[in-house]
């Protein structure tokens, strides 16, 4: 059904999605947890900052990490981390980009389950003999289980309708930056078609399959779901 | 095993500030107006809110300037207002989260399940349980692991009247093998559970000692209000069958109180007498339809309130108030040492 290359972009955006996923569940558990249950000077401003992707056009956040990851940029040193000349036109850049432009799908969700813990409960917990690390493994995730599925599915499917930014900074190299909503976009500018509408119909039934099943799970625990 | 206590912390508006001593055994009731501080003193010595100072227990410093014990190092139940059961667990989860973490010792969990009769709530999610349900499995819960000390902030405040008879009485029970420290400003749960009493106003602890002797204190807060109430201890004597009064021995004395069922002979029980409850003569009235006339002496006597006086009176031995007016402790004038007639109107059991 899908052309090989479609079949290889449809790879890499997945691949992109669940390592995106993945990095921002363990970056935005601390940074949700802090948000949630700290009260710190400049906090307003911290939150408004991480809120910015949901705002900001896709392609502003492109340019600017363009210009940032690019060698003379001031995120140039990153590239050298990774072992290479710029992040530009790369996965890693690719990683970064998405990480940040889906943080806020994923520390919103995060940070009303953890706000939503009594903190008595933390209290008890300490009393009934539980350390800090286990009271996060036993009481905090059992009753975040929401919020992180919440966050996860938001995280992924977000990831995955990405086009924006990895147009800024990612171009479209086969096998290694061309994510399906560019492949898409090159069909059309071919004027292939039928492609183009192949390439759409899965990501639209992959979109809604995740959300669906969100949303399904969220009414079976009505008491408990937190969506952004 | 006793709990020896010097902190200080600040407390929003306040400044707190404690010199206690918990004995090893019974209940001491720490009590005091709303916003004094009980709550927060309690969370010092659970180790839940930092404070400065030292904290020890038995042969243990919980908290010194070099040490500082978290709450899961602390040999403690707890219960506060709410039974703040673990939302995602079963009651039989609730009970071995606790047992896993405490090393409950083999056979305890079992004991405690029968002690508080939850045996039939293990499979249930706690948000299906009653309050008075929830507050049983709270306690089970606290037992759990042989806690050394059990600390209790008003765990009956949520609980409907059927229900706090039946908490108070596990309570109890529990205190007979582990000091507790009872947090309240209710009259009716101090007179129920109290061995000892710590009062507590504005952050401080202005007195100490055995709860029958800080309640007939004439200088004391307690025996200034409206409610003032003393405890005797007693002896349960004989049953009078067609008059369905039950004899409780006072030292060489002897009160009779209305009971439907006799109660076990020789056993201990406390009185409690209100001050509003005892009138004086200075002779035996012999028409009066009260049944507890009792000779006593007046210890000493205090203005309280507009043309109301205080009599603290010495009773077989043991300590009782009147509260009468100014007026009638003129006309009989009373003064330390009289001889008196105690007509004691109530008279119950705690």
């Amino acid at each position: 059904m899908l052309s090989e290359g479609d079949w290889l972009a449809l790879g890499v955006s997945i691949q992109l999605a669940l390592l995106t996923t993945v990095l921002l569940m363990a970056l935005c558990t601390p940074l949700a947890w802090w948000l949630a249950r700290r009260r710190l000077p400049g906090q307003a401003l911290l939150e408004a900052v991480l809120a910015l992707p949901l705002v900001l056009p896709p392609s502003v956040l492109g340019f600017y990490l363009l210009i940032g990851l690019g060698p003379s940029g001031p995120g140039g040193w990153v590239a050298e981390v990774f072992e290479q000349r710029s992040l530009a036109f790369t996965f890693t850049g690719l990683v970064i980009g998405s990480v940040l432009y889906s943080l806020p799908f994923v520390l919103q969700p995060l940070k009303n389950a953890f706000s939503a813990i009594d903190s008595q409960q933390l209290d008890m917990a300490a009393v009934a003999g539980a350390r800090p690390r286990d009271r996060f493994f036993s009481l905090v995730l059992p009753q975040c289980r929401e919020g992180y599925a919440s966050a996860a599915i938001l995280g992924f499917a977000h990831t995955l309708g990405e086009f924006g930014v990895v147009l800024m900074i990612g171009g479209s190299l086969s096998g290694e930056t061309r994510v399906a909503s560019v492949a898409l976009y090159e069909h059309v500018e071919a004027g292939d078609y039928v492609s183009a509408h192949r390439l759409a119909a899965v990501l639209l039934g992959l979109s809604l399959l995740l959300l669906w099943g969100l949303f399904r799970w969220q009414r079976r625990r009505p008491n408990l779901g937190a969506m952004p | 095993m006793s709990l020896e206590l010097s902190v200080q912390g600040q407390r929003g508006s306040f400044r707190l500030q404690v010199e206690a001593t918990l004995k090893p055994q019974g209940v001491t009731v720490l009590f005091g107006p709303s916003g004094a501080g009980k709550s927060s003193l309690l969370r010092m010595v659970a180790g839940l809110d930092h404070c400065d100072g030292v904290i020890s227990f038995a042969d243990q410093t919980w908290l010194s300037a070099d040490v500082e014990l978290a709450p899961w190092q602390r040999p403690i139940g707890m219960l506060f207002q709410q039974p703040t059961l673990f939302r995602h667990l079963t009651v039989q989860g609730n009970l071995d989260y606790v047992a896993r973490r405490r090393q409950s010792p083999a056979g305890q969990q079992a004991q405690v399940i029968e002690q508080t009769g939850i045996g039939p709530l293990l499979a249930r999610r706690v948000e299906g349980l009653s309050g008075g349900e929830s507050q049983r499995v709270a306690l089970a819960r606290a037992l759990l692991g042989a806690p050394q000390l059990l600390l209790l902030d008003e765990p009956l405040s949520a609980l409907d009247e059927a229900h706090k008879g039946e908490l108070l009485d596990l309570i109890a029970m529990a205190a007979r093998s582990v000091p507790v420290l009872y947090v309240t400003h209710n009259m009716d749960e101090l007179l129920r559970l109290s061995d000892q009493v710590w009062l507590m106003e504005r952050g401080r602890i202005i007195a100490q000692g055995p709860a029958s002797q800080e309640l007939s204190r004439l200088d004391g807060s307690l025996a200034q209000r409206a409610d003032a109430t003393a405890l005797l201890a007693g002896l349960v004597a004989d049953y009078a069958r067609e008059d369905h009064l039950q004899g409780i021995t006072v030292g060489d004395a002897t009160l009779w109180l209305p009971v439907e069922q006799p109660l076990v002979a020789g056993e201990s029980v406390r009185l409690r007498i209100a001050a509003r409850d005892v009138s004086l003569c200075l002779s035996a009235p012999g028409d009066s339809s009260i049944l507890n006339i009792l000779p006593a002496r007046v210890i000493g006597l205090r203005e309280v309130g507009p043309g109301q006086c205080l009599v603290q009176l010495a009773l077989a031995g043991q300590c009782i108030l009147a509260r009468i007016s100014g007026r009638s402790a003129r006309q009989l004038s009373l003064f330390p040492g009289a001889d008196v007639y105690a007509q004691i109107k109530a008279v119950a059991l705690v």
